[in-house]
């Protein structure tokens, strides 16, 4: 399934809410959680960083091989060129005095899905990100 | 969502329900927000009815346990959603939170 979507200013939600409408997408209650918030966290950061004021385009796709289960979720704009995975993981381990207040979205999606990558192609941003599901 | 704060003598009782996310995320920590002012320094939050939090989330959750420490107040998360409670795990937070 594929959708571009502009503009894109206050459409996190229904950006959303159409990949996890994917056919592609799992039953499994748990899984759901794990897409839905790795899904809102890239789609977020486009919406509100990628385009001066939110005015531009995000395509968004989703595609199951049903050979290895393996489901991709790919995010293609033509904003800012910005690398997401350059930013430095959050240290886990420090105490809330010095936790800093966010940096916490693109960590969460690391962690929840089995990859992320990142490229600039032909003047887009391109954020690939798979995870094994189970139908 | 849903905040419920119930001011008792000595104790802050709060009930969280549904999703915090992109929609709602401004509004839940407007709504938590007078809980990191005051005399308010033993806060009990029930998490049996959220269901979902985002990074925007866990953010107002930090902010909140910041200023319950700088006070030298108490602060518990009850009955959290295992998936929910993922979460907390992964970014670090349940270190830095009490999650009952």
């Amino acid at each position: 399934m594929k959708k571009r979507f502009n503009p894109i200013k206050d459409k996190s939600s229904e950006i959303i809410n159409y990949l996890m409408a994917s056919p592609d997408m799992p039953d499994d209650e748990a899984l759901r959680f794990k897409l839905r918030l790795s899904i809102e966290e890239v789609v977020e950061n486009v919406v509100r960083y990628a385009y001066d004021g939110g005015i531009g385009w995000l395509e968004v796709s989703t595609q199951l091989d049903n050979d290895s289960l393996v489901l991709t979720v790919e995010l293609r704009d033509a904003g800012v060129p910005f690398n997401p995975l350059e930013q430095p993981d959050p240290d886990t381990t420090l105490a809330a005095e010095e936790r800093e207040v966010g940096g916490l979205g693109i960590y969460l999606c690391k962690q929840l899905m089995d990859s992320i990558s990142y490229r600039y192609e032909n003047g887009n941003n391109v954020l690939t990100m798979t995870k094994m599901i189970w139908k | 969502m849903e905040v419920i704060i119930n001011q008792q003598e000595e104790k802050t009782l709060v009930e969280l329900k549904g999703r915090i996310d992109t929609t709602n995320a401004d509004q839940f920590q407007q709504e938590v927000s007078p809980l990191m002012e005051g005399n308010q320094l033993d806060i009990d939050i029930d998490c049996t009815g959220m269901s979902y939090t985002s990074s925007q989330g866990l953010r107002t959750f930090l902010l909140l346990q910041k200023s319950v420490n700088a006070r030298g107040g108490k602060m518990v998360l009850r009955n959290m959603n295992p998936m929910v409670k993922e979460v907390f795990d992964i970014t670090g937070f349940s270190n830095i939170i009490t999650i009952l």
